[in-house]
């Protein structure tokens, strides 16, 4: 069962998988291609940092674009059909879930890998200052980390009907609209930074998309 | 007699739409043809039948387990071909095939082969280039190939033409001959169920109508000549479904449940019986829903 959804899902979705795994792949060769062959100053170091932190703020991006994107085209199908066939296969909802679910996690395993072979050579053909070192597995496992946090969010939200993202939307135009009448009405609210600091501080479900992704560090 | 499909006080809603206190009993083993108007709530029971939709109250067994408690072991005997074809529209006829046969234990791979081959389905082809035929022919493919012991099938020659059809239809019924199948088919086409139901049911505004053997409808169901009738009647030996004044000549009469013993009950009411017609299975369809609908008013 697996192995024809699977392929079903890469047949849909193997233009997002492919760009995104050539995306993977560059991001940490391109991010680091100022230190090859270049000297190991304190300067050249500092130079490289800052590039690699330029470069740094792409990964979250891709990764949420693929989980996003993979998260789509896995439902795709199903919703088209208003998942009639789904419903009418023998086997219980939530392991057809799980199959969807799976399929999708298994064709992000490509861009993950391209991250850490590209991260890998990344840190073996540059010439990294002294005091500087490369992280190419914390990078890519954060990143797989960050792919798979995407790809579940959106996969949930995918999943759900067209009442499911009302409700998603209706709250979200609700807390905006609380937000601008708290500020017309000059009460101290700000339901924004609140958000931020649950949503993306850590503990918080998103907190692996912000704060610095580097290839090398000191 | 055991039932492949039985319904006791089904009760559903969507929007302004209801299915109201639904009752259905389907022979194991019969053609059982499920009749009714666009929207008087086939498509809604057939969907009930396999568990797609919740019911707000009311009974459903399939094959002797309960819907939708028992969904997946009830799916896979039951063969399902919607109205509306709902399959993965990038996939080929072949990858539809292997997908299909992935979930079912019981898939014969000989019938699918052999359907294809007389289908004369393009395996190559991607199921949204198919004709609305090839579409509903591989609708039954999957169907038919599943083994199931029950097929339900949602209008699934509506809009073919007379050959594909036909194709379809004598692939069912060999199925049915070879394997003891049920089917609980819906269709507008009332001429082609009455070819070989062997069990119809009429719906109207989510409520059942009637349930019967077809050839006790057909028997059943007659158009009277009659002359002399008092404008007022009592209770009859049969059911009168509509009575079509006639300004002094004969009056016509359609009638339900009508024996032709029943011809002395003229003479008792001063009236005279002049003729008594035949009707077809359309007919008798149409005066059902038209006395249904009179008699609610």
């Amino acid at each position: 069962m697996f192995r024809v959804i699977l392929y079903g899902q890469w047949k849909w979705s193997r233009l997002i998988v492919v760009v995104g795994t050539i995306a993977a792949f560059a991001l940490p060769i391109i991010s680091v291609q100022g230190a090859a062959g270049a000297d190991a100053s304190p300067l050249h170091a500092q130079e490289l940092l800052r590039t690699v932190q330029s470069w740094g703020s792409l990964y979250p991006v891709l990764a949420a674009a693929l989980g996003l994107l993979v998260a789509i085209a896995t439902w795709a199908a199903d919703h088209r059909g208003r998942h009639v066939h789904a419903l009418t296969l023998p086997l219980p909802r939530w392991r057809y879930v799980l199959l969807r679910f799976g399929a999708g996690a298994t064709l992000l395993a490509g861009p993950i890998l391209a991250v850490l072979v590209g991260a890998l050579l990344a840190t073996a053909t540059a010439t990294i200052p002294s005091g500087l070192q490369g992280y190419p597995i914390a990078l890519a496992l954060r990143f797989a980390v960050a792919v798979f946090v995407a790809y579940a969010v959106f996969f949930a939200i995918s999943a759900g009907t067209a009442r499911t993202a009302g409700i998603i939307l209706g709250t979200m135009a609700a807390l905006v609209l609380v937000q601008v009448l708290a500020s017309l009405a000059d009460i101290p609210l700000n339901l924004v930074d609140v958000l931020q600091v649950v949503i993306l501080n850590w503990p918080g479900p998103l907190a692996v998309f912000t704060g610095r992704w580097m290839l090398v560090d000191v | 007699m055991s039932h492949a499909i039985e319904i006791e006080g089904l009760r559903y809603r969507a929007g302004s739409f209801e299915l109201k206190d639904v009752g259905l009993h389907v022979p194991t083993g019969s053609i059982y043809g499920f009749l009714g108007p666009n929207g008087s709530g086939k498509t809604t029971t057939m969907r009930l039948v396999l568990g797609l939709l919740r019911p707000l109250a009311g009974r459903i067994a399939v094959l002797g387990s309960r819907m939708p408690e028992d969904a997946p072991s009830i799916l896979a005997r039951v063969g399902y071909v919607p109205e509306q074809p709902h399959l993965d529209a990038t996939l080929t006829v072949r990858e539809i095939v292997t997908f299909q046969a992935a979930f079912y234990p019981t898939w014969d791979r000989a019938v699918a082969e052999d359907l294809l081959r007389r289908f004369e389905l393009d395996e190559g082809k991607v199921f949204a280039r198919l004709s609305k035929g090839q579409k509903a022919k591989l609708m039954i493919l999957l169907a038919l190939a599943q083994r199931g012991e029950l097929l339900v099938l949602d209008e699934p020659t509506d809009g073919l033409d007379p050959v594909v059809r036909r194709d379809i239809l004598t692939a069912l019924l060999e199925y049915v001959s070879l394997r003891k199948a049920t089917i609980f088919i819906s269709s507008h086409l009332v001429h082609e169920l009455e070819r070989f139901c062997d069990w119809v049911a009429v719906m109207d505004d989510g409520r059942v109508v009637t349930e019967v053997p077809m050839e006790k409808l057909k028997q059943g169901t007659k158009r009277l000549v009659v002359s002399g009738a008092p404008p007022s009647i009592g209770p009859t030996p049969f059911v009168v479904l509509s009575r079509e004044p006639a300004n002094g000549a004969a009056e016509r009469w359609i009638v339900g449940q009508w024996e032709p013993a029943m011809s002395s009950y003229f003479a008792g009411v001063g009236a005279s019986l002049v003729d008594v017609i035949d009707l077809d299975l359309e007919d008798g369809f149409v005066e059902l829903l038209r006395s249904f609908r009179t008699s609610r008013g």
